[in-house]
């Protein structure tokens, strides 16, 4: 690490119960500074990352970014779980720091010190109601990991449900380290309840093991699909080959999208971490955020965090999954909604795409008639 | 009912009476980011903007005379006020109450806590108004049982009958004359005042 590199700190778990997709956040993360540093670094100087592995611990999260700022690296990208966040984010407001944080929430936050470059519930979940509503049919279960996430998004969807008429059935919901039986239960409730579509915002394992049970109990996805929130390539990897077929996922980014950009990162990271490995939306935002900082670097003309944050706003890059750009009154991306359905290779194919991206609205309460939902329904390709 | 609250909360008319300095600044934007309509005052005004329903205001010692005046709502049914303050001092806290605040955001303004004081204050405002109706309503309501009491206790004396007897007469006035027992109750007592003070008139 030369003298006078752009130091930053990356915090993605390589262990842990939601190491399988922080550790896509890592790679994708290390990949974006790869390839800036190969094109001369910016202006003229190499950025430098410390990696450290938090292993899926708030605790730790909160310990490594510490460690960080006391070494005066106050540019930090991280966090996968709202409580890795919050974890962080006191430290980072603390010393002035800059947070870059890439991960799909339930929203209801602002810091003048984060840029949020996941989805926030209206670019994600109201997209993925609708098209289950138009879709499916009218009658759904929820189920979702005992935290904070689940418990906003399923609010937000069973507002949006009952606005159209639709229902709740059963809202059901599992420990985090989720142990069989308690995923059976959920299983057991499905097939005595008969949804249209059991929407879940289980994480980890017990979202591996909620589309394991649901094959073992011979259940039909084009009947019931498991409509997920959060269930990326990575944990589909983790099946076996046919297990979550005909099943529904929702963010702005599958690696099966069909754009030179998409085509170019999918095939850059897996040039770079093996033909296997996967890319999820989450690796997306870890990508394209660290080339944000680069573009915002270039503008800034130096590190420091607040002449940063002045350049950032509005700023705009094209990200593998669409143009996108950082609002200027919350911090959040303008980013593109998407419905993907996993194929027999537990690859997702694109069922549904927005029209235009959809602007962050973080503080989005009741959504009934949102005019951007119905403007781009109308205008939804597929 | 929580639900409702924020449901709400985006047709809700605020005004923002505040200077407008960085907290100024750093409030009317998370309020935007929340998605609500305000108005900006400063100075202190003389009265609240018409048809507003929740009120910032900064709460500062050395205007605590025009606070006070700006909150004196009389007969009105007062908006929501949240009071914004630097300190909480006694003297501060005394004026905050005073003023009616229901909840108080202190500076520095910071995004997080705004929703919830928001919401907590925009509660106990509903709370407040629901039990002042219900006040009104059971005061109206003993005023009435008073009467119809009184009434009653005037009938027994006059026609001699019983409880029973005068309640009924009193009953079935009201309704042959479709008016509410209160109402015929009310008649009965100004007749029976009107008529002995003029017995005791005449006697006299």
């Amino acid at each position: 690490m030369a003298k006078n590199d752009w130091k930053i700190g990356v915090l993605f778990s390589k262990t842990g119960e939601t190491s399988a997709v922080e550790s896509t956040m890592a790679n994708a993360t290390l990949l974006a500074i790869e390839e800036i540093n190969a094109r001369g670094g910016i202006l003229g100087r190499a950025i430098a990352p410390t990696f450290h592995d938090p292993s899926s611990s708030p605790p730790k999260y909160k310990e490594l970014v510490k460690a960080l700022l006391d070494d005066h690296i106050r540019i930090v990208f991280a966090g996968f779980t709202s409580t890795s966040r919050k974890a962080i984010l006191p430290e980072i407001e603390a010393h002035r720091g800059l947070l870059f944080y890439p991960t799909y929430y339930e929203g209801f936050e602002f810091s003048q010190r984060c840029i949020y470059t996941g989805a926030a519930p209206n670019q994600f979940a109201l997209q993925l109601a609708d098209y289950l509503l138009r879709n499916q049919g009218k009658t759904f279960i929820l189920v979702g990991s005992n935290y904070v996430f689940p418990y906003e998004i399923n609010r937000i969807i069973s507002d949006f449900v009952i606005h159209q008429k639709g229902r709740i059935l059963d809202e059901i919901y599992v420990p985090l380290t989720a142990d069989a039986a308690d995923v059976r239960k959920v299983i057991k409730q499905a097939q005595k309840l008969k949804p249209d579509a059991i929407i879940s915002t289980l994480l980890g394992r017990g979202a591996v093991m909620l589309y394991e049970f649901y094959a073992e109990a011979g259940l039909d996805p084009a009947q019931m699909p498991i409509a997920s929130i959060g269930t990326s390539e990575a944990e589909f990897i983790l099946m076996k080959p046919g297990v979550a077929k005909g099943h529904l996922s929702a963010v702005p980014f599958f690696q099966s999208l069909d754009t030179p950009e998409a085509r170019c990162f999918v095939a850059a990271y897996k040039a770079r971490f093996g033909k296997d490995a996967h890319v999820t939306a989450s690796a997306e935002a870890a990508y394209f955020q660290v080339h944000l900082y680069a573009k915002a670097l270039e503008l800034a003309q130096n590190d420091d965090p607040d002449e940063l944050l002045r350049v950032i706003d509005g700023l705009e890059i094209d990200a593998p999954q669409g143009r996108v750009r950082v609002s200027a009154e919350n911090h959040h991306t303008a980013l593109w909604p998407r419905v993907g359905k996993v194929n027999d290779r537990n690859e997702i194919d694109i069922v549904w795409q927005a029209s235009d991206r959809a602007e962050p609205d973080p503080y989005f309460l009741f959504s009934s008639d949102d005019e951007w939902l119905r403007q781009s329904r109308a205008a939804g390709t597929f | 009912m929580a639900l409702q609250i924020l449901r709400h909360l985006k047709d809700l008319r605020m005004q923002v009476i505040h200077a407008p300095d960085a907290d100024g600044k750093a409030l009317v934007e998370q309020l935007s980011r929340i998605g609500c309509t305000f108005q900006t005052t400063w100075p202190i005004p003389e009265t609240i903007a018409p048809n507003i329903d929740v009120v910032f205001v900064s709460v500062d010692p050395e205007f605590r005379t025009q606070i006070m005046k700006l909150c004196s709502f009389g007969q009105m049914t007062p908006p929501t006020l949240i009071a914004i303050t630097d300190y909480e001092d006694p003297g501060t806290l005394q004026t905050v109450l005073e003023c009616g605040a229901l909840a108080m955001v202190e500076r520095p303004i910071k995004p997080f806590g705004l929703l919830s004081n928001l919401t907590i204050a925009r509660s106990l405002w509903v709370d407040r108004q629901d039990q002042a109706k219900r006040i009104r309503k059971l005061e109206r309501k003993l005023t009435g049982t008073n009467k119809i009491a009184k009434a009653k206790s005037i009938i027994m004396e006059t026609q001699r009958v019983s409880e029973q007897e005068a309640y009924e007469t009193i009953r079935q006035q009201a309704m042959s004359k479709r008016i509410p027992m209160d109402d015929l109750a009310n008649s009965i007592i100004n007749a029976h005042e009107l008529l002995t003070s003029r017995l005791s008139t005449l006697k006299s």
